[in-house]
Formats: structure tokens, sequence, C-alpha cells
């Protein structure tokens, strides 16, 4: 392995790491803005286009496109050269955690099989310290972060309706698309949950539902079919690679090297980042880039790992509070079925619609908990499910025959299922650090992860489960999921994928790694996009935030590059 | 066994095959062992299978375009042949669609317990002593082979299999037959005849905005709600 570093060829103003939402984004606002920038992407190059199979029946794969340890979400779900384990990079976990890190190793990230749903943060998802007295508040609250969810919905392209609720904040007139009709399972959860005061909206969905054109990167109306785990050829659902980095391209500002595994940020004079080491994942050389300013946004862990692994040795970069690797946080997880006598034989119909739900259960109980009446701090919702199809096998019989072949028909589009996405609160159990013994395949360091959930998460699933349960019994349902205590029915850490919080953001340098625009308080041309920066995690799903806080981010540093801030 | 696939996309897991192969087990299998023992002596569950040879995943980054099983299969002649009986058993043909052994579904079954994945090896442990007891119990009770006895000497084994309480003697025979019987229908109901057997209409792009429900789909969904006295959500009436 050659180990003398290498300058690269062009010189650049920024050099961003990774390419998926934070990092795409990145990208692309930076470029427009004239500021010259270098992607290095550990992954490989990938071209949706080119490698999706959008319309193979899940008959054509191996296993019937089931899930295994080479591809965990199925055949031919896009993640590629990764998944829970990635070839020669492990990472460990302190006795008696058990945490997962999803790992992709390609252009675009996650955001080439992600699930999609884009809710945005509300007024209390900013300020949970002031509400409840735990965690900490954000140093921005809603209104801040407002005019950059409009922008990006726009720009991404969701569609969804009015919530109206509290701490459900409504998108103004214009940034939405109109959402799809929902099914008849939707309708009748509705109905249920709505009888019980439960209340259900329409989803917000990265997906669109009305063409968007552009010059460079036109993208077209989801055309009701196809799973979008696999990738969108059609550019329908957003991926970075099918929209923000061929339009970053297109300003000629934008080189990307891939298989570019960043290794340390590289420091320079006065304080400052110089610039960033990569080791090429291909032939195992290392090299080195020079540019203004670093953009980290290679996803919250390796985000993470890469400031632990520069600067002072045992204590890493950016770190002078002590705070790096803590406060991580993940969604709590878990998911309830049922099979519904009345929706057996049900008429068939076109059930595909857009990928994944049209409607969800938004959490409804602020009122009850400011009150002191739950026994868990902080919300949840559920995200719903039940299609034609094949239904699980829990709600088939023991039979066999014509009487199984029955049975089959019957279950078919008669199950239903509720899933829960939950907030966790930052607890001192669960952190991220550097293993000290262990090494991936380029030598680097590799993460150590120490897991816990407290009780207020173990109280909201049991509470989750409550509820969705009698949702299911309104409707004369069979329960079909496993009557287990909620500490077993619970996803383990890391499982749902909403790994944020450790290089949180805060208004005092003593209590936080970065300031709201994503800038280190130690060095003040290394900015963090991506989940790292988060100082409390929400229920609801992260993306749109990392995506309204990236652009937020960006412009901050383009302006400050075109003020010579940072010559 | 856990739920790897991703809850987001739980749709999926309500609706699709992956459901099946990875919340099948843990919901089907465990027989409650504590029921009546069938009119006969019960044979011993095998000791142990042979190994499978050393082969290889398709690995993290298949060509998604040219999918391709790279193992081979590895049932044996009388195996297979057992299988494919047993797979014409439990999805007969009808008026609907064809047997699943017939329709070549006992491929799928050789494919999947021949995969190198521990999921996969658990279930190939399963089956094959599942198909080693069957014949072991049929030679005792027949004096032949399993695809050598009678239909209806094979139908009470059959019954036997699936009884819903069995004994603590048939707690892994009737385990494994849990196994194959989600496998057939994994297999069966993901090919077009098995999806033509559902009435499933879908997989096909419809431009515009969603249609939504039919007429049909809505009146049935109308009466469904008045059994239940639940009123109509307001969002359906958009
Ligand atoms: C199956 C699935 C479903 C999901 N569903 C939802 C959902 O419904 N809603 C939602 O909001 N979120 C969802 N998420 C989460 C969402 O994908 C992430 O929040 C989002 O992609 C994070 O963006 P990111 O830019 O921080 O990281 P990523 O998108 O992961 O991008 C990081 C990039 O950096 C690269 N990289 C990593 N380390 C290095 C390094 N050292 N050097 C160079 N490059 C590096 C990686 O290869 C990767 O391409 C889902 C995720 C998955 C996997
Ligand atoms: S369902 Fe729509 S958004 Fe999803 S992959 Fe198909 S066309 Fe694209």
């Amino acid at each position: 392995m050659a180990r003398s570093p290498k300058v690269a060829e062009s010189a650049v103003d920024v050099v961003i790491v990774g390419s998926g939402a934070a990092g795409g984004m990145a990208a692309y606002t930076l470029t427009k803005a004239g500021v010259r920038c270098l992607i290095l992407e550990a992954g490989r190059d990938y071209d949706p286009q080119a490698e999706v199979n959008m319309f193979a029946p899940e008959s054509d794969a191996p296993l019937r496109g089931t899930g295994t340890p080479d591809k965990p979400f199925g055949y031919f779900d896009a993640t590629v050269d990764g998944g829970w384990q990635v070839e020669g990079e492990p990472y460990t976990m302190t006795e008696g955690s058990d945490f997962r890190w999803w790992r992709p190793r390609m252009l675009g990230g996650r955001t080439n099989h992600w699930g999609r749903h884009v809710p945005r943060f509300g007024a209390y998802d900013f300020k949970p310290f002031s509400r409840d007295g735990l965690g900490v508040d954000w140093p921005i609250g809603y209104d801040d972060v407002a005019p950059f969810y409009d922008r990006v919905e726009r720009m991404i392209g969701v569609n969804g309706g009015p919530i109206g609720l509290e701490n459900h904040p409504d998108s103004p007139a214009g940034c939405l698309m109109p959402p799809p009709k929902p099914r008849v399972p939707e309708m009748l959860i509705t109905a249920a949950a709505e009888s019980l005061g439960i209340p259900v909206r329409a989803a917000h969905t990265a997906v669109l539902t009305r063409d968007m054109p552009d010059k460079v990167a036109p993208r077209s109306a989801c055309f009701n079919a196809t799973p979008c785990t696999r990738g969108c050829t059609i550019g329908a659902m957003f991926q970075t690679t099918t929209s923000l980095l061929p339009m970053a391209k297109a300003t000629g500002k934008l080189r990307v090297v891939t298989d570019a595994m960043v290794s340390r940020v590289v420091m320079g004079a006065r304080g400052r980042a110089a610039g960033v080491e990569y080791v090429d994942r291909k032939t195992g050389q290392r090299h080195q880039v020079t540019a203004r300013a670093v953009v980290l946004a290679a996803g919250t862990g390796e985000t993470t790992r890469l400031l632990l692994n520069s600067g002072e040795q045992g204590r890493g970069l950016a770190n002078s509070s002590g705070e790096l690797g803590r406060n991580l946080t993940d969604s709590t997880g878990a998911s309830f079925s049922a099979f519904i006598p009345g929706l057996a034989g049900r008429p068939r119909y076109n059930e595909d619609g857009i990928g994944g739900q049209h409607i969800y259960i938004p959490f409804w109980l602020y009122e009850q908990q400011k009150r002191g009446e739950l026994d868990f701090a902080r919300g949840y919702h559920f995200e719903i499910g039940g299609r034609f199809g094949l239904p699980s096998s829990a709600a088939l019989p023991r039979v066999w025959g014509k009487d199984l072949k029955q049975a089959v028909r019957n279950a078919s589009g008669a199950t239903i299922g509720l899933t829960l996405r939950g907030e966790m609160i930052p607890n001192k159990d669960t952190f991220c650090e550097i293993d000290p013994t262990v090494k991936d395949r380029f030598g680097i360091p590799v993460l150590r992860f120490a897991f816990r959930w407290s009780k207020h998460e173990v109280n909201q699933v049991a509470h989750g489960r409550r509820a969705a349960h009698s949702v299911f019994k309104r409707l004369n349902g069979t329960i079909l999921d496993p009557d287990l205590p909620p500490e077993q029915i619970m996803t383990a850490g890391g499982e749902i994928i909403h790994e944020l919080g450790t290089a949180r953001m805060g208004a005092d340098p003593k209590s936080s790694v970065v300031d709201s625009y994503g800038q280190t308080w130690d060095v003040d041309n290394v900015v963090l996009m991506d989940g790292a920066t988060f100082a409390s995690g929400p229920h609801k799903n992260p993306t749109l935030t990392i995506l309204a806080l990236a652009l937020r981010a960006s412009e901050r540093l383009a302006t400050r590059l075109s003020s010579g801030a940072l010559a | 066994m856990t739920f790897t696939r991703r809850t987001t996309l739980q749709w999926l897991a309500t609706a699709t095959a992956l459901s099946l192969a990875n919340r099948g087990a843990a919901a089907a299998a465990a027989p409650q062992a504590t029921g009546a023992p069938p009119p006969f002596k019960v044979v011993d569950w095998p000791a142990s299978i042979a190994p499978m040879p050393a082969t290889k995943g398709y690995g993290r980054d298949p060509d998604l375009t040219a999918p391709k099983v790279p193992w081979p299969l590895t049932l044996t002649k009388p195996q297979r042949a057992t299988v494919d009986m047993l797979g014409d058993m439990i999805l007969p043909a009808d008026a609907a669609s064809p047997g699943a052994g017939t329709l070549g579904v006992g491929a799928f079954i050789d494919e999947w317990i021949s995969a190198p994945y521990p999921q996969q090896q658990a279930d190939r442990a399963k089956v094959i002593a599942g198909l080693t007891w069957l014949d072991a119990q049929s030679r005792v009770l027949h004096g032949d082979a399993f695809t050598a006895a009678t239909a209806a000497q094979r139908a009470t084994l059959l019954d036997v299999l699936t009884v819903e309480v069995p004994s603590p003697a048939m707690a892994q025979p009737v385990a494994f037959m849990d196994r194959l019987r989600n496998l057939f229908v994994l297999g069966f109901y993901s090919l077009p005849e098995g999806k033509a057997d559902m009435g499933y209409i879908g997989d096909q792009p419809t431009e515009g905005p969603y249609p939504g429900p039919t007429p049909e789909a809505q009146a049935h969904f109308a009466t469904l709600l008045a059994s239940l006295k639940l009123s109509m959500p307001s969002s359906s009436r958009a």
C-alpha cells in the first residue's frame, strides 16, 4: 500500500465528504452559489437509470427477493456494497449493547433506497427541554427552519396535505404536491382510529405526484407501481443521484471522486482545517486534498468517526466540549398487525398507488403529555400498512389442500399493520467512541457503540401497542403480533436507521460541538451537515430536516466564502 | 427471528412475499406440544442430516438487471419427487390455478434450502430432516416410501402434520410441515399463476393521479363501515 500523500489535481473551495441527503444538498447549494466543490464519496459510482430493475417481479430474483445477509432488505433493494455489515469495515459494541449500523457504499448514499416519509419537526421538537426538562433545546426554533422546509419541499418534491395538529406544522400553499387518494385498508384504519379520537392525515412523502420539469434533471410523476426501495429511474422519488447531484454537476463547479474513503480531517495553520486525507478503496492508496472549507456529510456515525480520528489522539477534533460521540439516539420501533375478517375476500382493484403509505397517524397526545398523564415523555407516530398481496403466514391457519388455497385468497388484503416510530431521549449510556484496538481494512480505527433504551422508550412502545390494538379491536381484528413484553418487541438500537445527535448543535461551545449552522466551535472551516448535529431526535423521520439544515448551513458557508471570511 | 426488513416499508410486510419469509417462522413454528398423539407410534426425528457442500451467495453488489442464483441445487431426485408431490397436495390444482408441484415450486424449495445463508440453512435442516422422517414414518405405517403410499395414506399423514395442537412427539414434524407449507405459499403466490389465483391486480404503471378504489371496492367498504357502526372518514369522501 503506497502511503505517500498526493495532492489532488485542481483547486477547490470546499471538499464535501459524502453524497447522500446532506452532501447532495451541500453540493447543489454551494455550486449554485458559484463555489467550486469536490465530493469525496466512499461508495462506488452508481447510476439508477442503468442499474435499477424497476419492473422485474420478485420471482425473478434468488429466493423470491427475500432479504439475506448479502441484501438485508431484499434482493432488488438499491443498497450497494453494504447493509448492516460492510466488507472489511466492521464496528464494535460495548458489552450488553445491541446496535445495528446501516451503511451503503454508493453514490447518493441512503437516498437511493430510503422510505421517503418526510414530516416536518414542530415547535416542541426544537425546544424539548423547555417543555419537559429532559435533554437540551436546539439553538434554533421552528421559525428559523420553516423557510428552509418550504424551499426543500418544493425542491425535492413532496406530496401531502394539511395536518392542522399541535406540533405538526402545516406547509404554506405551494410547497406540497397533492397527496394520492387513500386505499381501502387506509380508509378503514382512518374510520376506526377517528372513532377512538386518534387522528389520521395524509402522509408527507418525497414522491412526485406531478411532473417536475428541469433542463438537466427532469423528473416525472410517480406512475403508481414498482417498489421504491429499488430506486426510481423516472426520478419520481427523491434521490440525490437523479436530482441534486446531476444539477450540481451541470454548473461545472462540481467534481465527484467515488471509492474515496475519507480517513481524517487534516489541520493547517491558524487552527483551520487544510483539507482531508482519503484512501482509494480500490487501490488502498492515500491521497490528500486541500480546500478552504471541509463539509462533513458522511452520515451521523461516519462524520463522528472522522472527527474522532482527526486532531488530537484520543480526544479527536472539534471536541473541546467532550460531547463528540455522546447523545446518540435512534427512533424507537415496533410493528403491530391484525387480520380483519371484514376485509376478507373484498373486491379486488389496483392498490399500488405511490410506493408506501398514503396516510399516517401523527402523534396526538401532546395535551395529555403536558398534563403529566402519560408515563413517557415525547411522542410517536404510526406508519400504516395493508394491501393486497401475499398475506403473512401468521394470518394463515394450519391447514393444507384446497382449504389453504382458500385461506390465502381470503387473507390477501385482509391484514393491516401499524408501525410505530417514536422519539428517544439521549441518555448517558448511549454513545459511540473509537474502539481502542479494532481497525478497518484501510487501517482506520472503527467505531464502538454503546446503546440502551430508557424507561421512557419502553413505556412509549407499550402505550403504542395498546393504541394500535385498540384500533384493531374496533375492527373486530385478530391480533397477529406475539404477546411479548415491550422490551422484546422493540427494535434494536440503530435498526430504524435514524441515528442522530453525536455532534450536537447548541448555543454554548461548552456543551455542544457545532453552532446552528453546523460550524464546529473549535475549527471554523469545518462544517457538519448531517444528522450528527441534531440536538434531539424527534419521532419524526429526520431527512427533511437534514436537508433543510444542510441548505441553511450551505448558504451560510457560501456567504462566508464570498465575503472572504475563510480566506 | 428478527424483523430485519425495514418497517418504514411495512406496507410490504403485510402484503408481499418478503413478509412470509421474514416473519413466517416466528408466528407459525414452535407449535404448542400438548395435544393428543396420532393413532400410531411416531418414529424418531432424525438425529442429524448430511452437511451441505460449501457454496457462495450472490454477494452485496450483484447485477440487479440480470438476477441469477449462483448456488447449485442440492435435493436428491427422490427428495425432489417427494417435495413436488407434497406441493401438489399442499396447494392442489383447482379451477383457479395449477398445483404447486406441477408448477415447479419444488425447484424454488430446492433453491431455498440450498442457499448458503443462515435462515435458509436452518430451513434446510428442518426440511431435509422432515423429508427423512416422512419416509421413515410412511415405511413403518405402509411398508413403503411416502411417494409410493396411496393418496388416502398420504392424506392421513398430512392431516397429522397439520393438527392445530400437536403432541410432544409430533412437535418437530409439525414444525417441519409449517415451514414447508409457508415456503410453498411464498414460492407459489409470488409466481404469475399464484398472483392470478389471488386475484391480484397491480404492477401496472398508471399515468396520472392514483385513481383509488373502484366503485365496487368503495361499495364494499361502505357496507363494512356500516356493519362496524363506523362513520365514513372525511378524507375518503374527497
Ligand atoms: C431503508 C431506509 C429507510 C429510510 N426511511 C426514511 C424515511 O422514511 N424518512 C426519513 O426521513 N429517513 C429515512 N431513512 C434515513 C435516511 O436515509 C437518512 O436520514 C439520510 O439518508 C441521511 O442522509 P446523510 O446524507 O446524512 O447520509 P447518507 O444518505 O447515508 O449519505 C452519506 C454518504 O457518505 C458516504 N460516506 C460515509 N463515510 C464516508 C467517508 N469516510 N468518506 C467518504 N464518504 C463517506 C456514504 O457512502 C454515503 O454515500 C431511511 C434509511 C433507510 C436505509
Ligand atoms: S412507485 Fe412511483 S416513486 Fe416509487 S419507484 Fe415506482 S414510479 Fe418511482
